[in-house]
């Protein structure tokens, strides 16, 4: 029985290869005229999934050896960047990227520790605008659209 | 070829334009050496979105400052705050902060600058000769041939700085895998897409690289958050004496070799250089009671290799089209978007662009040499800038860079997964540079290994009787199993 969690790694990984090796066998297969001598589009995927199952094995053995202590859970400034990335993610799609941007650096700063909410305020700002002139107007490039960017581009 | 080489390089000093964007690289390059955490690698995978609507020439040409400038400038916080800012300058640490805490901060920036410097031009001008000779052997590769080329590349993946082997070959392996998401090439069968067609080209490489190198960095400095930094007191930086020249020039000499022999193989890179060129300095100096207490032939040693493994990782990249490191990795990518193909092609209908590119490098050097010498100290400030303030703007700056490759969000998108990914895979233990690799090389082995069957009927085996591909394949072998074989035979004597 697995009762130690450094033995989680390669038990996700083998259960990913399997799934891949799995959503392999079900692309489609080519005629013989076309692929010829040659692969067909699964067995590449399949061979890689294959290798990385003999070289999970070695590291599961591996790690029974060494025997390494668990990786301690992070703190919250982590746990909590990703979960801005989330909320980015619903704030770009919903409203706009740059309302996205300077929400998620402003509140990346005070989760970081900074304690000064103008000097945060002033970095989530400054940055994305400065940037934003620089892609606009020397690069041209064309932002999504939303309710800053629809306002901008009329 | 000498001569057009000669020209090619020379119009670099005569563009103005060019010298102002390899000046103001530089200093950017410098910048990000010394700020903890930012990395030659994140550092080009961050600037990479703003090279895209420059010449291609000058795209490479701030990248390619990127990789020396900031590879140089991660020696000035090993040696004034014990924190390399890159990898690469960790074997600087061991002799550089003792030195800097005996009160000859200066001393010891001032070797690490000449020796870096001289490093740095040795490489390219190695740089500019072992490149044409490589490339006309690699006129003669057929696919065979590429494809044990790149299994060599991938197996080199082992060997890669950070993480053990069995890791770094499962990250090639899962790099490998996702460059079979898209349409197939040959028969035009979607793999792994799941009905989203904006994968039918394949992954790009520029939001997967900013999520592994940039994002993933941001995840895993947001654990450092705490950490108050420490910096010794300098009071100017200070060109080696003629007692110092003659005691590290031996060093200098040797580290150049070393590094560019290892910057040369395919997925080694200027960490494993220095710490090679640091160790090697430390076997043949005759004061080894020195080293670990502030000697400068240990800080010339590891950095001259560092350096000079910068031109020699070039080597691969450009003529063979295999990344040395995960910062040429980049560069390659570079290449790639700016419709410079890398190989035989490359140094025989662009070779005149490949000299400007090399020509860049040396200027590049020479500019960070300047800026070691004059502005080491104040660059050395940038490195208190709050980790609250730098890592928000990291964000901003990649997932705008990710955007402006191709308009998509699916690639902002890309960028933020690959970054949580990149971030548990660092977590336990396995190192990114490997996927970047593997991405880059995937479809190289897939395409080459359904040529080389096609080319045999497909009897695989037939590769084997390619002397070329046969050495290859034997060199791949015995950079996985050499050193299992070795202590094997090791332990069966005792």
């Amino acid at each position: 029985m697995i009762t130690k969690n450094i033995y989680i790694v390669p038990l996700f990984l083998a259960v990913f290869s399997v799934i891949v090796i799995a959503v392999a066998l079900q692309l489609d297969t080519s005629p013989e005229m076309i692929v010829g001598d040659s692969m067909q589009a699964r067995s590449f995927p399949i061979f890689l999934m294959v290798l990385n199952l003999i070289l999970i094995v070695v590291l599961t053995f591996q790690l029974s050896k060494s025997n390494p202590k668990s990786t301690p859970l992070e703190k919250f400034p982590t746990w909590g960047s990703i979960l801005l990335f989330l909320l980015f993610y619903l704030l770009t799609v919903y409203t706009d990227m740059f309302i996205g941007i300077f929400l998620v650096m402003f509140l990346l700063c005070r989760l970081w520790g900074e304690k000064r909410v103008w000097v945060s305020l002033l970095t989530a700002s400054i940055t994305p605008g400065l940037i934003f002139l620089l892609f606009d107007f020397v690069l041209k490039i064309r932002f999504p659209r939303g309710l800053l960017m629809n306002i901008y581009y009329g | 070829m000498f001569e057009q080489a000669i020209t090619a390089m020379a119009s670099v000093m005569v563009d103005p334009h060019l010298l102002g964007l390899i000046f103001v690289t530089t200093i950017l390059g410098v910048i990000i050496g010394v700020l903890p955490g930012l990395g030659a690698t994140t550092g080009a995978a961050l600037l990479l979105p703003f090279t895209l609507t420059m010449d291609p020439v000058h795209a490479i040409a701030v990248l390619a400052t990127i990789y020396v400038s900031a590879t140089f400038a991660g020696s000035i916080t090993a040696i004034l705050i014990n924190a390399p800012g890159t990898s690469a300058a960790a074997a600087t640490t061991f002799d550089g902060y003792p030195l800097a805490q005996k009160g000859e901060a200066g001393r010891a920036l001032g070797v690490a600058v000449v020796a870096s410097t001289v490093g740095g031009i040795f490489s390219v001008l190695i740089l500019c000769f072992a490149a044409p000779m490589l490339a006309r052997v690699a006129y003669e590769f057929r696919s065979p041939e590429y494809f044990a080329l790149t299994v060599f590349g991938l197996s080199m993946l082992a060997s890669i700085s950070a993480g053990g082997a069995v890791k770094n070959l499962m990250g090639g392996i899962f790099g490998v895998w996702l460059s079979t998401i898209g349409a197939e090439r040959v028969t035009g069968i979607e793999r792994f897409m799941f009905g989203n067609y904006e994968l039918y080209e394949g992954l790009h490489f520029v939001p997967i690289f900013i999520g592994l190198f940039a994002i993933s960095e941001l995840l895993v400095q947001s654990k450092t958050v705490d950490k108050i930094i420490k910096t010794v007191a300098m009071k100017a930086v200070k060109l080696p004496t003629k007692e110092d020249y003659k005691k590290i020039w031996k060093t200098i000499l040797r580290s150049c070799g070393i590094g560019t022999f290892i910057g040369v193989l395919p997925a080694e890179g200027a960490t494993v250089a220095s710490m090679i060129g640091y160790s090697e300095a430390r076997r043949w100096s005759k004061n080894k009671e020195e080293f670990g207490k502030g000697s400068i032939e240990g800080i010339a040693g590891a950095e001259a290799a560092n350096n000079a493994a910068t031109g020699g990782a070039m080597v691969p990249t450009m003529v063979l089209g295999i990344p040395g490191s995960g910062t040429t990795a980049i560069i390659l990518v570079g290449l790639m978007v700016h419709g410079l193909r890398p190989g035989v092609y490359l140094f025989t209908e662009q070779v005149e662009k490949v000299y400007q590119i090399f020509g860049s490098m040396f200027v590049a050097n020479v500019m960070f040499m300047l800026m070691g010498l004059y502005a080491a100290k104040l660059f050395a400030r940038v490195s208190l800038v709050p980790t609250a303030i730098l890592w928000p703007i990291v964000f901003a700056l990649s997932v705008i860079g990710a955007y402006a490759f191709q308009g998509q969000l699916l690639d902002v998108w890309l960028a933020l997964i690959f970054g949580v990914i990149g971030f548990f895979a660092r977590r336990h233990g396995f190192s990114v540079a490997p996927i970047a690799v593997g991405l880059i090389l995937g479809e190289m082995v897939e395409t080459n290994l359904q040529h080389s069957l096609k080319m045999f009927d497909g009897a695989w085996w037939m590769i084997l009787t390619q002397p070329l591909a046969l050495m290859f394949l034997v060199f791949a072998f015995l950079g996985l199993c050499g050193p299992a074989i070795y202590s094997w035979i090791t332990k069966q004597k005792n």
